[in-house]
């Protein structure tokens, strides 16, 4: 593989930038100028557009993760390590995202920054679980290592999201629950903004995963060529 | 060797190196006392709010108290490559797993054993005797979950730079189910609530130890590769 | 209204913040294999 060949990211790639660009803008424009107010909940009931999107974007995320973990220790091959990797990192960013927007949602309609409810603390452990994959990428030098022990970690985590999901689900039914999370009555121009805004954080997230692939793969090039370098001289 | 005999071998092995020094089993179990100590200390123990948070002050104890020991089931294999001749022993790689969280439920099993009732008189804890028997079972699979999880993961950590700081970072948050649930059983079952009240943390507690005690045979071989 | 305004603030300062660090990594790491490419045209001068 020649240096130009690797530095070119492709057309795919602009196309992919444009597409964001343009479900992004039409979302914020539905958001903001054509849905309607929620009706209890005023204004503030627009943050959830954003907020669910980047919920399940974050959710798919760990998903490739744990796919790609485990294509990973079948063949050995590091591309699927590389995309384990950039969906991890933007799959922390998306859970970052639901975790700042949720407490100011909650403090507006709530009264309340942080409950403890299932939802918000599984995603806390999420964020939390996915952070600790980060961890121990940094930690292991060696390519090799770092690829088999995160994918390994990649399977554990996702594997226990269910448990913990469930295990404070059932803690939070036994001890009375301070905020009821439904009755969200959907009219159907707020349906359609909630679809238009996961297909732009959709886009977003491919943007995102690629330019990191992209990344991480000229990085790896570079690291060849300098191996090689070094042993020709 | 068969599966069996390979796992017995590595609890022997690790129990006999331990009993030479307790050097392991003596700070482990300090750690815990002390950690107990220091909660006295935060929280008035004669107020009746503390009585109801012991349950949690027991289980963070023996976490803490666990990690300690966790750490070291792999950490300590490391020094003059003790862990490539148990790989080169012709046994199963995944009867290595068992046979490290053996050993390492035994040390719990110990520590435990002096810690809990200690903890009970420091805190003048009536325990009725009915209670007794679910007591014993809630701390006996809320300790085979975390040692089962955390065995498998330090034998991930084992091999990177700061290990010590790693595995409580990357451990903590996948027991939470654990941890939830164990406290959760143990204050119903302190309070003397209804079986129908814990029996459901029992399930998640054991679906979990049914789970990570499984995950193992099929990930352990790529945790454990030279 | 101002939480809207705060919570639409935080998301995008966050995804902005993300592209940045991105731009930042493919930058370095372009400037490292131009330097390469130097040193090795120098070498094939030599």
């Amino acid at each position: 593989m020649t240096i130009h060949n690797i530095t070119s990211k492709g057309r795919f790639h602009n196309i992919l930038a444009w597409a964001t660009f343009i479900a992004v803008s039409v979302s914020i424009y539905m958001i903001f100028m054509w849905v309607p107010n929620e009706k209890v909940q005023g204004p503030v009931s627009k943050i959830i557009y954003f907020h669910i999107s980047s919920a399940w974007l974050a959710f798919f995320a760990f998903f490739l993760v744990m796919v790609c973990s485990v294509a990973y220790l079948k063949t050995r091959d590091l591309k699927w390590d590389v995309i384990a990797y950039s969906s991890a990192e933007i799959g922390v960013l998306f859970t970052t995202i639901v975790l700042v927007t949720g407490p100011i949602w909650g403090r507006a309609s709530w009264n309340a920054w942080w409950t403890w409810d299932h939802r918000l603390t599984t995603t806390l452990i999420l964020w939390f679980i996915y952070i600790a994959y980060l961890m121990i990428r940094s930690s292991f030098s060696e390519e090799e290592k770092k690829a088999r022990f995160s994918a390994v970690f990649g399977i554990i985590g996702f594997i226990d999201v269910p448990i913990v999901w469930m295990s404070i689900r059932w803690w939070r039914t036994i001890h009375p629950t301070v905020v009821s999370s439904g009755g969200f009555a959907m009219d159907p121009r707020m349906v359609a903004t909630l679809l238009v805004s996961l297909l732009a954080f959709t886009l977003l997230f491919f943007y995102l995963l690629q330019k990191g692939i992209f990344i991480l793969n000229i990085k790896n090039q570079t690291q060849i060529i300098k191996q090689k370098i070094t042993e020709i001289r | 060797m068969n599966f069996f005999s390979g796992i017995s071998a590595i609890i022997w092995k690790d129990l006999k190196a331990e009993f030479r020094t307790k050097q392991l089993l003596s700070s482990m179990l300090i750690f815990a006392v002390l950690t107990l100590i220091i909660f006295v200390f935060a929280f008035d123990p004669t107020k009746d709010v503390v009585r109801q948070v012991f349950p949690g002050m027991i289980w963070v104890c023996i976490v803490f108290a666990g990690v300690l020991g966790v750490n070291r089931s792999f950490v300590s294999e490391k020094q003059n490559d003790c862990l490539t001749g148990i790989l080169l022993a012709p046994i199963n790689r995944t009867a290595i797993y068992y046979g490290k969280t053996g050993g390492n439920l035994i040390y719990m099993a110990i520590v435990e054993v002096i810690a809990l009732p200690l903890f009970a008189v420091l805190f003048n804890y009536n325990i009725p005797a009915a209670s007794i028997f679910p007591l014993i079972l809630v701390v006996f699979l809320g300790t085979l979950g975390f040692i089962a999880v955390g065995t498998f993961l330090a034998a991930l950590t084992s091999n990177a730079r700061s290990s010590e700081i790693l595995l409580p970072i990357i451990l903590f948050p996948v027991m939470v189910p654990v941890i939830l649930s164990a406290v959760q059983a143990t204050g119903a079952i302190l309070s003397g609530a209804q079986t129908a009240d814990w029996v459901s943390w029992l399930k998640i507690l054991t679906a979990f130890d049914v789970i990570f005690l499984t995950v193992p045979v099929l990930l352990f071989e790529y945790v454990l590769e030279v | 209204m101002s939480y809207l305004f705060a919570a639409y603030m935080a998301i995008w300062i966050l995804i902005f913040g993300y592209t940045l660090i991105l731009g930042r990594r493919e930058k370095q790491t372009q400037e490292e294999l131009f330097l390469l490419k130097k040193t090795m045209e120098k070498r094939l001068e030599c």
